[in-house]
């Protein structure tokens, strides 16, 4: 089914100039993920490649109520950044094989689909207040850094939730609802981060370009925790 | 001068400033915490574990916690002044919805704290129809180890049934991945099973004294965030 994959990057490359293919490119990449999870019988969210896939369609699924907002009218550089980012990460999906397994008993349980699938949302919402900093800076467009606050603030409930759930399931899975391993403390500092970030809006106008290459910084964060430490580091959770 | 300490401790200049120090120092022991000595942090309690390991290895942590302390009292201060300068002005929701996020945050802290100095940790081999007793005299036995294996070989499914005994009273309870069973403050979870030749599971023991205070901070900080999320739709 990889073609099907191919076929999602093409809409979503070629969607970073027509907004209709970004659509299909969501629209087909949701058939793939619901078709995926009628084989498996659960949420396909274990390993590289089905996180890989479900971040890319959270980023264009996540991204579509701000293609139609007021301050972004028919913005074509937004619509670029979406589809751009969301083409990367199908690619990205290609190469690593699908983990076709039985679940594991430990991971048995609808706290882990919240806690991953929340995981997921806030990442793509990082990436979507990162593509409106990156514009920002370009424009120098106040409603812009307004709406980045919007994305990343949703963002920042979802990772919010996304760190509850997991700790509820890790003191029904492990007994404890913190483990000092590195992805435990990535996520913690890209919690902070956000936190920080949020913070940081308050000292006022001057900081504004500040605040805009915060979001982009916080997504460099928010890739280090799924990816980096995943690949780089040895941690509790494979992926 | 006790004036100008104050002012310091309450801002948000400085609040930001130990944000960064705490994000700064994680940082370090993401990549600093390897090594036997570092990986036995999650094997007891964490201000056990920073008396008993070497300060080459810990002194990240003991900088975070540190920064850390400072900044829920930054915390509690930033709320206070926050609460007082907008009283007369913004919604009641809108004037307490940070600060019930902030009071989350701050159980939360004092969760970690609650677990870092009392927490236990404990394994044991147990087999089929065998009990462990607790020091209070309470008495757990395991029976009904059952388990499924899947196409590939792998134990998809695995349980057990404890019959606990304390002060005359049994309680029967099935444990599980994901289904453990609390007695005492302490949970009894079953990690592995194994079926061949004789039946024999890995079972460990928990007490997270941190957890309901945990719990608690998480909801109050949820529900401070979704009131956030609705006073400020379309602002």
């Amino acid at each position: 089914m990889k073609w099907v994959l191919i076929g999602v990057a093409g809409l979503y490359l070629f969607g970073s100039f027509k907004r209709p293919l970004l659509l299909a490119g969501v629209v087909v990449e949701l058939f793939y993920l619901a078709w995926r999870g009628m084989d498996l019988g659960r949420l396909p969210l274990v390993g590289p490649h089905d996180t890989l896939v479900f971040f890319s369609t959270s980023i264009g699924v996540m991204g579509v109520p701000f293609l139609y907002s007021k301050t972004l009218g028919e913005s074509s550089r937004f619509t670029f950044g979406v589809g751009l980012c969301a083409g990367i990460f199908t690619l990205l999906s290609l190469p690593f094989p699908s983990f076709n397994m039985p679940m594991p008993p430990i991971l048995r349980t609808y706290w882990f689909e919240l806690h991953v699938a929340l995981a997921f949302f806030a990442y793509a919402l990082f990436g979507i207040g990162a593509i409106l900093g990156v514009l920002f800076l370009a424009k120098n467009e106040r409603p812009l850094l307004d709406l980045q606050y919007r994305a990343a603030l949703v963002g920042y409930s979802f990772f919010s939730a996304s760190m509850v759930s997991g700790g509820i399931w890790g003191y029904y899975a492990w007994g404890t609802y913190w483990l000092w391993t590195p992805k435990e403390l990535w996520t913690s500092i890209l919690w902070l981060f956000y936190s920080f970030w949020l913070h940081l809006r308050l000292k006022g106008n001057q900081w504004d370009k500040w605040v805009a290459w915060g979001g982009i910084f916080g997504f460099a964060v928010a890739l280090f925790t799924y990816l980096g430490v995943s690949i780089l580091m040895k941690s509790s959770h494979s992926f | 001068m006790f004036r100008t300490i104050y002012d310091r401790l309450a801002s948000l200049t400085f609040g930001l400033w130990l944000t960064f120090g705490v994000i700064f120092f994680l940082g370090i022991g993401s990549f600093w915490g390897g090594g036997e000595e570092g990986s036995s942090i999650n094997e007891m309690a964490l201000l056990q574990w920073l008396r008993v390991t070497s300060f080459g290895t810990s002194w990240w942590l003991w900088v975070t916690v540190a920064l850390l302390a400072i900044l829920a009292l930054n915390t509690v201060l930033c709320s206070i002044e926050s609460l007082r300068a907008k009283w007369q002005r913004d919604n009641f929701l809108v004037r307490i919805a940070p600060q019930v996020m902030h009071l989350g945050f701050l159980l939360i802290v004092l969760a970690h704290l609650f677990s870092a100095a009392g927490s236990e940790k404990g394994a044991v081999q147990v087999m089929e129809g065998h009990a462990i007793e607790f020091p209070d005299g309470s008495r757990v036995q395991f029976n009904n180890f059952q388990g499924s294996i899947g196409q590939m070989g792998m134990m998809t499914d695995f349980s057990a049934d404890v019959s606990i005994s304390a002060h005359g009273i049994e309680k029967t309870h099935t444990i599980s991945p994901n289904h453990p069973a609390f007695h005492n403050g302490y949970g009894v979870y079953l990690k592995d099973l194994g079926l061949e030749r004789v039946k024999a599971a890995l079972v460990e023991i928990h007490r997270e004294p941190g957890a309901g205070a945990a719990l608690a901070g998480a909801l109050l900080f949820t529900i401070g965030n979704v009131v956030l999320l609705a006073v400020r739709r379309g602002r």
